[in-house]
């Protein structure tokens, strides 16, 4: 992969890192109402499934879905506008983080209910499929979400059509609170691809390389016709299942050996052994992304709230 | 939870009003909407419905001065008293206008409590009884469950018609009596026989007090002067005693006005109508401008000059009349006139007119032409300087050119304060009123 | 004109718009080489092909979530949910996805998608598949329901539906797909939110939905010979409604009778009838009457569900509590 590329990864995952860390801070003083889900451990997964995507490939999303909008090619200052409940932010206040959507961008949107991305994903597949395009979809999800109806019932649309879908599972290893042994009997969710006669693979989700490639040979797979495939990826997320959850169920000890496992922290130590980048293009980088981020929140907090009456528009088209 | 009964703001200058007469007794259930009392001020009297329903515990007794949002009384659920704290704040306001022993007196139920009458009707047999002023307790139901319908109503409202050419003979049942609730209360104590007052409109209190009153003393009847007639008696004499009046009469040809009237009327919907009173009143208003000492007030050492003219419309009321104004009647086109008096004057009559709305006139134009009137010494309404009286328009001969015509005229009215304006201002003023009236191009471009 | 069947007036409108636009297609169970649970969908798969009449596994999350993703990224789905009563398994994807996906997303999103669903009893189908479960969307903002009451209104209204850039709900009554009625030919529109006078009357309004339109139209004529005139309103889509419509025939009546096949229960008929309240109480002469299913799940034996559903008599019996 050339080096322009695999630099790109690296800014991806740290634009949701950061915008994720400003995020906790500005939820802790208040200044984001609501509920927020953030991904922070998690970014090899979006980055490196979604460095495999066209702007005209579609995904869906999750309640936890910050990642895979920054890394699909979302606007972060319209990100950051819709979490302060902005008429200037993505869904003009009107949705919030978990809504988040784009649709010029093939973001059908952040989802706030388990699962509901599963139910959908096949229709955008189906619906490429008709037009005769080779847009890919590549639907988002969590392990608690594979013991939804529309696990089963989405991909075995998907599959029975042969769609182009790519149903990318993030097990975290939590369901909310319950731990995935407490969930479900199989160690891998990937092993229920079996059930739907599609291949089902499992990567290491904290590393980005790893999830790019196992996404990219299934959207090949997907762009030929060939219909979906299961990817598992296994992670981490290091915050509590939202803002202020106190993580009870979980041990320091745990969190602090999936944090050896950074997958900014792995992918950068690689790429400065592999004599890709500098030290130095690495501080410029994140100094690039920090300028973003502040200028995110300079443009929420500079914009202005919407208009009470603007709460009955958009009911209907 | 106990509803306080407040003395209301019902202009921008009240500060208190006098209860001139509860509509309601003691200890009765008022439903939301329904007059309960009278409010006098200097201008005006009003009455005051009911915010909520309840049963009525009058706090001040008629009479009695309150100002603006004080606690004149409650409405009370079944059962519920007066909260104790607001009973002894209600006390020593009433000092001013009532003994304290009244008060109680007032407080205590005259009599047992009645249920509330509760009539079994339709909204739109309500509806209609609310629209005609008909009392649905006099009416039979005929619809399921023995309702009232709006049949029922309107076959109520056909008898009630035909009932003056069927008065019954003596000892026949008669209709049942229209009155209010206090009337039949009064008349019930003072052995007053209703069904032997005249039954023209419903009968209120102050019809049972002129019978008591006619019963006692023979042939005179003696009300006591209060609310409307009390103003309107003050007022006079106060004008009369500090303004001395002179009164000029102008005869007016009206051919012209009559013609334009006619165009103007055409194709025109019954509220955009004009009168001929309203084109007199643009007319004066226009002239007003140019002769501001009809338009001043004296005010002590100093004459005030308004650069506006608000114009004071005289409008007879069943018992009595009121002012009501049309503020820049000058810069308003003759339609807008046209258009407010009317509004202005059916709310009078619906006794809807706001405080506001009858204060603050600067010239006032009265009309005894419907009555037949020539010509008649109007009395100005202080602290105006003059007011024009306007009489019969009708067709008279005319000496023009040394023969008979025949021509519409009518006789304008002028007094006017002398202090302020002289005999020759004034009749040039009126001269200048009858030139608009005959040569009435001179208002039209004004319309809108 | 020509006469064509309810079921026949639906097909005909889906034939002509997927003729129409090539953006339109079916999907559900058993819509292809079958024709459909009711036959419906006949042989539009003769003509489209199985891409666009698409036989679905009995899977209804998957095909409204399926309808949902191909609405958002251009297509104009038509799924089918071989009874209502099914519509209970996919909730999710209509109520929280479907109807919010355009609002969440700030305006940005269009969800054209119309959602054919039979309801109704009497035919013995029992508990699960004899519902009429129409107020439950009525009930969510961003969705709009029709229940056509004859195969024109059928055919026009289903047309306005899949032209629509919203979900729409489209409840067929299972007992009018074989009746016939006249229907214009070729491209017909009846627009979403105006309601029809069925037959003009003067004493009592009768607001009815679905087959209870035909069932009124009977009370009508036997009442009429009693002397009695019913004005029949069906208001055809009840979200958008036509209330202007409802409230003028109040208006001239004075009394009011809501008929529906629903339990009466928190129906659609309470909405109608709060609407009157609200807006037009003062020209009420008697009670807002209701006719409706009684409160029991709907039963097997013909004589139980008979007794449980409301018909002509129940209107007229309503009618004459009120005159």
């Amino acid at each position: 992969m050339e080096k322009e590329k695999l630099v790109d990864l690296y800014r991806q995952m740290l634009r949701v890192r950061e915008f994720e860390t400003k995020v906790t801070e500005l939820f802790a003083q208040g200044k984001i109402p609501g509920f927020v889900h953030l991904y922070i451990g998690e970014e090899a997964t979006a980055v490196g499934a979604c460095a495999n995507l066209r702007p005209d490939d579609y995904i869906t999303s999750t309640h936890r879905g910050h990642g895979h909008c920054l890394a699909k090619g979302g606007d972060m200052k319209l990100m950051m506008a819709e979490l302060f409940g902005k008429e200037s932010g993505y869904c003009k206040g009107k949705g919030g983080s978990m809504h988040i959507a784009d649709m010029d961008m093939g973001i059908l949107g952040a989802n706030g209910i388990v699962g509901g991305g599963l139910g959908i994903a096949p229709g955008a597949g189906l619906s490429a499929k008709l037009r005769g395009t080779d847009q890919v979809t590549v639907c988002f999800f969590g392990d608690g979400a594979s013991n939804q109806t529309t696990f089963h019932e989405g991909i075995n649309l998907a599959s029975v059509w042969k769609l182009p879908v790519i149903f990318v599972c993030e097990n975290n290893e939590y369901g909310i609170s319950l731990h995935q042994s407490k969930h479900q009997r199989v160690a891998d969710v990937a092993d229920r691809a079996v059930a739907y006669g599609i291949p089902g693979v499992v990567v290491d989700g904290n590393d980005v390389m790893a999830v790019y490639e196992a996404v990219g040979e299934a959207v090949k797979r997907a762009r030929a016709g060939e219909g979906p495939t299961l990817i598992e990826a296994k992670t981490y997320r290091w915050r509590g299942h939202f803002e202020g959850d106190p993580t009870v169920y979980r041990s320091d000890k745990e969190l602090a050996e999936w944090k050896e496992r950074c997958p900014i922290a792995r992918f950068s130590k690689h790429l400065l052994d592999m004599d890709v980048v500098t030290e130095e293009e690495l501080d410029k980088i994140k100094a690039e992304v920090d300028t973003e981020v502040e200028e995110s929140v300079r443009f929420a907090e500079e914009s202005p709230l919407p208009a009470p009456e603007e709460a009955l528009e958009d009911v209907y088209a | 939870m106990a509803q306080e009964v407040l003395m209301p703001k019902l202009g921008l200058t009240m500060t208190e009003g006098t209860i001139c007469a509860w509509l309601k007794p003691d200890g009765s259930y008022v439903n939301k909407g329904d007059p309960i009392f009278e409010v006098e001020t200097d201008k005006i009297t009003n009455k005051v419905e009911a915010m909520d329903e309840g049963i009525l515990k009058i706090v001040l007794p008629e009479g009695s001065t309150a100002k603006v949002t004080q606690v004149v009384g409650y409405l009370l659920a079944e059962g519920e008293e007066i909260p104790a704290e607001a009973a002894d704040v209600a006390a020593p306001a009433t000092a001013t206008a009532a003994p304290q022993e009244e008060v109680k007196a007032a407080a205590v139920p005259a009599e047992p409590k009645k249920e509330p009458v509760r009539v079994r009707a339709t909204p739109a047999a309500k509806r209609r009884a609310r629209e005609s002023g008909i009392d649905l307790t006099q009416v039979t139901g005929t619809g399921p469950g023995g309702r009232i319908v709006e049949a029922d109503v309107e076959s109520y409202l056909e008898q009630q018609k035909e009932l003056p050419a069927t008065l019954p003979s003596e000892g026949e049942i008669s209709a049942p009596v229209k009155a209010t609730p206090t009337a039949v209360k009064l008349a019930r104590d003072l052995g007053i026989d209703l069904a032997e007052l005249s039954q023209e409109r419903r009968l209120t209190k102050r019809d049972v007090l002129a019978a008591a009153l006619l019963a006692e003393e023979g042939e005179e009847e003696r009300v006591p002067l209060a609310g409307m007639r009390k103003v309107i008696a003050q007022h006079m004499l106060e004008s009369w005693t500090v303004a001395p009046h002179v009164t000029i009469n102008m005869e007016v040809e009206m051919d012209r006005a009559r013609a334009i009237r006619k165009e103007l009327n055409a194709d025109c919907t019954q509220e955009d109508r004009i009168s001929y009173n309203d084109l007199i009143i643009k007319a004066a208003a226009q002239a007003l401008t140019e002769y501001p000492a009809l338009n001043g007030t004296i005010d002590a050492e100093e004459i005030i000059y308004h650069n506006y003219v608000h114009m004071g419309v005289a409008v007879a009321l069943e018992d009595g009349l009121i002012v009501p104004v049309v503020r820049h009647a000058d810069k308003k086109s003759l339609r807008e006139v046209a258009r407010e008096v009317k509004d202005l004057a059916q709310r009078a009559r619906a006794e809807r007119l706001s405080l506001d709305e009858v204060t603050g006139s600067t010239f006032t134009v009265t009309n005894l032409g419907m009555f037949g009137v020539d010509d008649f010494t109007p009395i100005i309404n202080q602290p105006e300087s003059a007011i024009l009286g306007v009489g019969t328009i009708k067709e008279r001969p005319v000496v023009v050119d040394g023969s008979i015509d025949i021509r519409l005229t009518m006789t304008l009215s002028l007094s006017f304060d002398h202090r302020l304006v002289d005999g020759s201002v004034a009749a040039e003023f009126l001269g200048r009123v009858r030139e608009l009236l005959e040569k009435p191009y001179g208002v039209r471009p004004e319309i809108a | 004109m020509r006469q064509l069947s309810y079921s026949e007036a639906i097909r005909e409108a889906l034939r002509l718009e997927m003729r129409r636009d090539s953006t339109v297609f079916l999907l559900g169970e058993d819509v292809g080489q079958f024709g459909g649970c009711f036959g419906v969908t006949g042989d539009l798969y003769k003509e489209f092909g199985e891409d666009r009449v698409r036989d679905t596994p009995i899977s209804e999350t998957a095909i409204i979530g399926a309808a949902v993703g191909a609405a958002a990224t251009g297509m104009r789905p038509v799924p089918e949910i071989m009874f209502c009563d099914f519509l209970t398994v996919c909730m999710d994807q209509l109520v929280n996805q479907a109807a919010k996906m355009r609002y969440m997303f700030g305006g940005k999103a269009k969800l054209p998608m119309t959602v054919r669903a039979p309801v109704g009893g009497g035919i013995s189908a029992a508990a699960q598949h004899s519902q009429s479960l129409e107020a439950w969307f009525t009930h969510v903002p961003g969705i709009k329901v029709i229940m056509p009451s004859t195969a024109a209104d059928a055919k026009g209204l289903l047309t306005a539906a899949i032209r629509d850039d919203n979900p729409v709900m489209f409840f067929e009554h299972k007992l009018l797909y074989p009746v016939k009625g006249e229907v214009p030919e070729g491209e017909y529109v009846v627009p979403l939110g105006r309601a029809d006078v069925k037959r003009e009357g003067s004493d009592v309004t009768v607001v009815a939905t679905s087959i209870m339109v035909s069932r009124a139209l009977e009370a009508a004529e036997k009442l009429a010979a009693e002397g009695i005139s019913l004005e029949v309103i069906d208001p055809r889509t009840l979200v958008p409604l036509d209330e202007d419509a409802i409230l003028a025939s109040v208006e001239k009546t004075g009394r009011v009778v809501i008929a529906q096949e629903a339990v009466t229960r928190s129906g659609f008929s309470a909405e109608i009838a709060a609407v009157i309240a609200e807006k037009a109480l003062d020209y009420l002469d008697a009670p807002i009457k209701r006719v409706g299913s009684k409160w029991a799940p709907i039963p097997f034996a013909g004589v139980l569900e008979q007794f449980i559903l409301p018909g002509t008599e129940d209107i007229i019996a309503a009618v004459k509590e009120l005159v």
